[in-house]
Order: structure tokens, then sequence, then C-alpha cells
């Protein structure tokens, strides 16, 4: 008899979920709230939002494995995960089966918008120092541009559906929604959040280009 | 003015490795007809629209009363039992496929062993009966107990769930809602549960509830209305558990 700790698929199933809650659903919301602080001008964001974030002690450390090492994880073992279904909403057009199909799609486009979006901005200003003293007109300069704005706003409504599937999703697989009715509630509250964080992180994009 | 007919598509196969076609009949309409009475009346006259005899398609029905999920089919682009599918309800002409998901054995008629071998594989049985007479009477279950079980009792491994299950296929090893509803059953039975950890070590291994993506498509397309993906959720908790247990050690 194979024990489950003794097989990785469970293990790493439940870790690929784990993640996408906590740490990179957590640092979703962080990064949409304090990006929405862009309504606030040039000269706080860049002082007191950016700037405070820049001053922490031990960032790059954070970053490293509170970010970019579970997301990078999340990513690898999603594409595994992709690789295995087969679409059928077309047959059976039902909700739950189309969103099914694009949590996976979802995940592929977040991730291709990610490594513009980190390349544009983090990996950018490795080297480029005036990007990470203005980063309130580096992304103003960007998102003027309509394409920009529109593909950041895809990035945004992507993102966000993806962490509330997810999370309806989630409730399920981790046994903490069974019935029909926790299932249906729960639904309508990722469907709130969704709303919300979207209202969020929407705002912040307008902030940079009020 | 023609008589009223009864318009069928058959996909039809003739060997598990020849390639599939499409065959048109039309049989005079009866009322009451559903698709296995409909199919008989084609095995009696097997000739097509226009006029050649072929032989008569081959598909496979037992109770005709819903229980034994023998004559399960695509109709119209939706599983379900031919035995209970009147021809009335469905719109014409009617589209008769075999599943999709299990290897087709002669024109509608489906091999579907892999769900017996699932179901062993998970051990969907109680044993009722050790190496010895263990004097004991059977266990009483409380009405609530027995009145949940029996949803689940009621699955006759049609393979409706996971013909319309978007993780479940040929090629890959997920088990499918039904061994999981099966797990469900079993685990709470009480002589059943004695076999529990071993039942979910059995899911939580490859092609098992890991493997389940939340589509729902199951419990929608069940034709015995078995709340499949609340067996799901109960044994994704009962997993989740069963790790902590297997992490960190038990609880008494």
């Amino acid at each position: 008899m194979q024990a489950s700790i003794h097989n990785s698929h469970f293990i790493l199933r439940r870790l690929h979920s784990l993640f996408g809650l906590l740490p990179i659903g957590g640092f979703l919301i962080f990064h949409l709230w304090e990006n929405s602080q862009s309504r606030y001008g040039q000269l706080h964001y860049n002082e007191h939002v950016v700037g405070w974030l820049q001053g922490l002690n031990y960032l790059l450390l954070m970053e490293i494995f509170i970010i970019a090492l579970p997301l990078l994880f999340h990513a690898g073992y999603g594409l595994v995960i992709a690789r295995g279904s087969r679409s059928n909403w077309r047959l059976y057009p039902w909700l739950h089966n189309r969103f099914y199909w694009l949590q996976r799609l979802s995940g592929i486009a977040i991730l291709l918008f990610l490594l513009f979006h980190v390349g544009w901005t983090r990996i950018w200003g490795l080297w480029e120092p005036a990007i990470k003293i203005d980063l309130f007109s580096h992304m103003q300069n960007l998102l003027s541009d309509p394409l920009f704005f529109i593909l950041y706003l895809t990035g945004l409504l992507l993102s966000v559906f993806h962490l509330c599937n997810g999370l309806w999703s989630m409730a399920i697989s981790w046994g903490i929604t069974t019935s029909i009715e926790a299932q249906r509630y729960w639904f309508y509250l990722c469907t709130m959040l969704a709303v919300i964080l979207c209202a969020m992180g929407l705002h912040g994009m307008l902030g940079f280009v009020q | 003015m023609m008589d009223k007919t009864i318009d069928l598509d058959i996909r039809r196969q003739d060997t598990p490795y020849s390639p599939p076609y499409w065959q048109a009949f039309s049989i005079p309409y009866r009322e009451g007809h559903n698709i296995v009475s409909a199919l008989m009346a084609i095995r009696e006259q097997p000739i097509t629209r226009d006029g050649h005899r072929v032989d008569p398609v081959a598909w496979e029905f037992n109770c005709m009363e819903e229980v034994c999920g023998a004559c399960s089919m695509i109709i119209n682009g939706h599983p379900r039992q031919a035995c209970s599918t009147l021809i009335d309800t469905l719109e014409q002409p009617i589209r008769l496929e075999p599943l999709s998901k299990f290897p087709i054995v002669r024109d509608l008629m489906v091999d579907r062993s892999r769900i017996f071998s699932d179901l062993k594989k998970v051990r969907a049985w109680i044993e009722i009966d050790g190496a010895w007479d263990i004097h004991e009477g059977a266990p009483r279950i409380s009405p609530e107990a027995w009145k949940e079980n029996y949803l689940y009792s009621r699955c006759m491994s049609c393979g409706c769930c996971m013909e319309a299950c978007p993780q479940y296929g040929p090629e890959k090893a997920f088990i499918g809602p039904d061994s999981l509803a099966a797990v469900r059953l079993m685990n709470n039975h009480p002589t059943g549960s004695y076999h529990k950890q071993q039942r979910l070590h059995a899911i939580m291994a490859d092609g098992g509830i890991s493997d389940c993506g939340n589509a729902q498509n199951c419990v929608r397309v069940c034709p015995k209305e078995i709340p499949l993906t609340t067996a799901i959720g109960e044994l994704g908790r009962q997993s989740t558990l069963q790790l902590l247990r297997d992490l960190f050690g038990k609880t008494q």
C-alpha cells in the first residue's frame, strides 16, 4: 500500500493549490492595493509607496522566496496540469466547465503577461536606476499608450479571474465546501472578491494616466 | 403524403481498429418508442435510408429501466441511457454515437471494463467477513446517514460522468467521478470504514482525487442525479485530514 506522502503526486498538487493562494494570491491583492495609491500623485507614489517598499530590509530575499520561486513552481506545475486536460465546453457549455477551461488558458496568458510586466519594471530596473527612482513616470509612459493599457487591463482581469476561480475550486479540493449550497455561496463570495479586486486594479491603472 | 418516420443517424464502426462511418436509417413512426426499441426496429429491417441492406447495428442493453447502465451512448450530443430516452422528446434526425472515452468494440458497443478495474484500484467494496467468524451482527446506521449513502448507492457505472469529464480519457490516469463517489459510499459505511485509510491512500495516488479539475460536468450529466461534486468535496476534506495524519501523526 502506497501512503500519500510516499507518492509526490498528491503533495505536489496540493502545494500548487496552496501556493496559488499563499503567497501568490496574497501578493496579487497586496500588489493591487499598493498600486491603487497611484491616485495620490507622482511624489507620494515614488516616495511613500515605491520608496517604502525599496527601503525594506531583506527585500531581495523576500522577492525571491515569497514571490519568484512559488510563482515559478505554480506556473511550471500549472502547465503540467493544463497539458493533461482537454476542453469540451462546446459540448457542455456550463459555467464551471467554461471556467475550468478559462482557468487553464488564463494561466498561460498570465505567464506571458508576467514575462513582459516583470521584465519591463523589475528586471529593466536592475540596470536602469531611473526606473526605480521614478517608477510613476515609467508606468505613466507605458500606460498612456492605449495598446499597453489594454494589455495591462487584460492581464489584470485574467489574473483576478484566475485567483478568484482558483479560490472557488480550491475550497472543493481541500474539502472546505462540500454541499452544493456551500459551493454556490462560496462562488458568490469569490465573485464579489473578483469585482472588488478588478475595481482596485483598474483604479490603480487610471491613477497613472489621470 | 409520406407516413411519419423516425430518422436516425448512427455512427458505426465494424471492428475496434477500422475507421468509423455514418449511416442514416428511417423507421415508421410509432408512439412511445425509445432509442432501444428504435434500434430493435432497425435490427428487424437493417436497411439504410437510401435502400441498402447492411449489417444490423450492434449495441448493448439489458435492464430497460435505467439501472444497469449498459445502454449508455451519446444521443444528440449528450451521454445518457438509450432505454430511458424517449424518441418523442428528441430533435430529429437523432444522432447516435458510442461513448468516446472507452475503446469501441463495434458500432455503439464499447468496452467499459476500465470502470471496473478503477473501482478495484480504490477498493470499492466492503469486507463483511474476516478470516474467521467475528460473531457480530450488521452494524446499525442512522436513518440520516442511510439516506445520504443511498444517493451514492444508485451508481450503475454507466460511464456518463466520465464521458463528460474533461479530465477523464483513455490516455489519462484519472479514475473518474464514479470511483470517487464509490469511495465516499464505502468510507461512510460502518464496516467499510475499516479500510478508509487504504481507500484514501489509493485516491491520493496518481489519477486520484487531485486530478479532478472541478469542471462539475459529472454532476450535471449523471442520470441518477448522484451528488458527485459533494462526494469530491467530502473526499477532499478526508484526504486533507489523511495528509495531516501522514505528515504529523495521528490525533489519538
